[in-house]
């Protein structure tokens, strides 16, 4: 399998704290692997820095072999806050309509004909505006956005928050259903038990580095655990006991 | 959507799902297994996991890949009979068990077992 993503010693810093160290990651092609870590572990910073939308200081990071910040950017699709759109397109009145134009303006790479298949799925209006939907369709709208780019590389952050259990089960199907069996898909949630089905492997963050990298089956399989309780014992330093 | 077993591999569970399935009948011998995908929306699950489940399926003879087509569940009602002994006997392994914890011979467990099938008619009545 080609490497999707390679980081080599990233690190990272904000007003001289050290918000990321050390990192060092290598993932294969296809699959969708679950980024965890507590609040204000750098989960976000991450994401940014490979997205390529934050600089580094220290360290390389590669996508589909392509290391080049701007380059990179064609190769990663990630989920971006509604919020940004509205202030951005400087409009009350923005649409979901002019905001799915926008990306088609922007990114070559945006199939309309997968967005309006997710969108359907979705139950996504065209023609409301942003400023008046519900967290929950939001997210979906995200969603659709983020993964009607055909790229290597999908961050979805947090994409499940503030979403009730009806929507959160759809836009975990509507991954499954229109992820491309060659991308890869890194998704970072608090709802650690609802994607665990979702998961390849999981990314561990914590003390500011890649504490582990495993797969689902093996912490299954080896340790008996769930996913939730693996993260949270790793989080205690439980682990060690054993 | 699916109610997983944390601590147990996903493509065990699916796959004991699917089995059940062919079992019940609700996959008929012979007839063909919905794609790969339509599996793993049913079961909200990665493609990467359905298909380990669909492999071991396909080693233990239960369900045949066509080249092109998708997969098949077997024409042969042995390898299906076979497989329902196996679950039964899992299940009945599990009950005895816990009956032989509680100080219960084997007379008294088939005594109770009768009484509680024989309410168990009544009761659908």
């Amino acid at each position: 399998m080609s490497k999707v993503l390679e980081i080599n010693d990233l690190n990272y810093k904000k007003n001289n704290k050290l918000i990321l160290k050390d990192i060092n990651l290598n993932l294969d092609n296809g699959k969708i692997i679950g980024l965890l870590g507590a609040n204000g572990a750098g989960k976000t910073t991450l994401m940014r820095l490979i997205a390529g939308v934050k600089a580094k200081n220290s360290g390389q990071i590669s996508v589909a072999g392509i290391d080049n910040k701007a380059a990179r950017k064609s190769c990663v699709s990630m989920t971006y806050s509604l919020v940004s759109f509205r202030k951005g397109m400087g409009e009350k009145n923005t649409k979901v309509k002019d905001v799915v134009k926008f990306y088609i303006d922007i990114y070559p790479d945006f199939s309309f004909e997968k967005y309006q298949a997710m969108a359907q799925f979705l139950e996504i209006p065209c023609d409301d505006k942003i400023a008046n939907l519900s967290t929950g369709t939001g997210e979906k709208l995200v969603i659709a956005l983020t993964l009607a780019r055909q790229v290597p590389l999908y961050l979805l952050d947090e994409p499940l928050n503030g979403v009730d259990i009806m929507a959160r089960k759809k836009i975990i199907k509507s991954i499954i259903q229109w992820k491309s069996d060659d991308s890869t898909i890194i998704i970072s949630s608090h709802y650690v038990k609802e994607i665990s089905s979702l998961l390849d492997d999981v990314i561990i963050l914590k003390d500011q580095t890649v504490y582990q990298v495993s797969s689902v089956e093996d912490i299954q399989e080896q340790n008996h655990l769930g996913i939730e309780e693996y993260y949270e014992k790793v989080y205690e330093g439980g682990l060690d006991d054993e | 959507m699916m109610e997983y077993i944390d601590n147990i591999p996903i493509y065990l569970q699916i796959k004991d799902i699917l089995y059940r399935k062919i079992i019940s009948n609700e996959y008929e011998l012979g007839s063909q297994l919905p794609s790969v995908r339509q599996l793993a929306v049913q079961f909200s699950a990665n493609s990467n996991t359905v298909q380990k489940s669909l492999k071991e399926m396909t080693e233990e003879n239960v369900i045949l890949p066509q080249r092109g087509k998708g997969n098949f569940v077997t024409e042969d009602p042995e390898i299906v009979e076979m497989l329902k002994e196996h679950i039964v006997k899992e299940m009945f392994d599990a009950t005895y068990d816990k009956l032989h914890s509680l100080n219960m011979n084997d007379s008294e467990i088939v005594a109770s077992f009768n009484k509680y099938i024989n309410q168990r008619e009544g009761s659908h009545e």
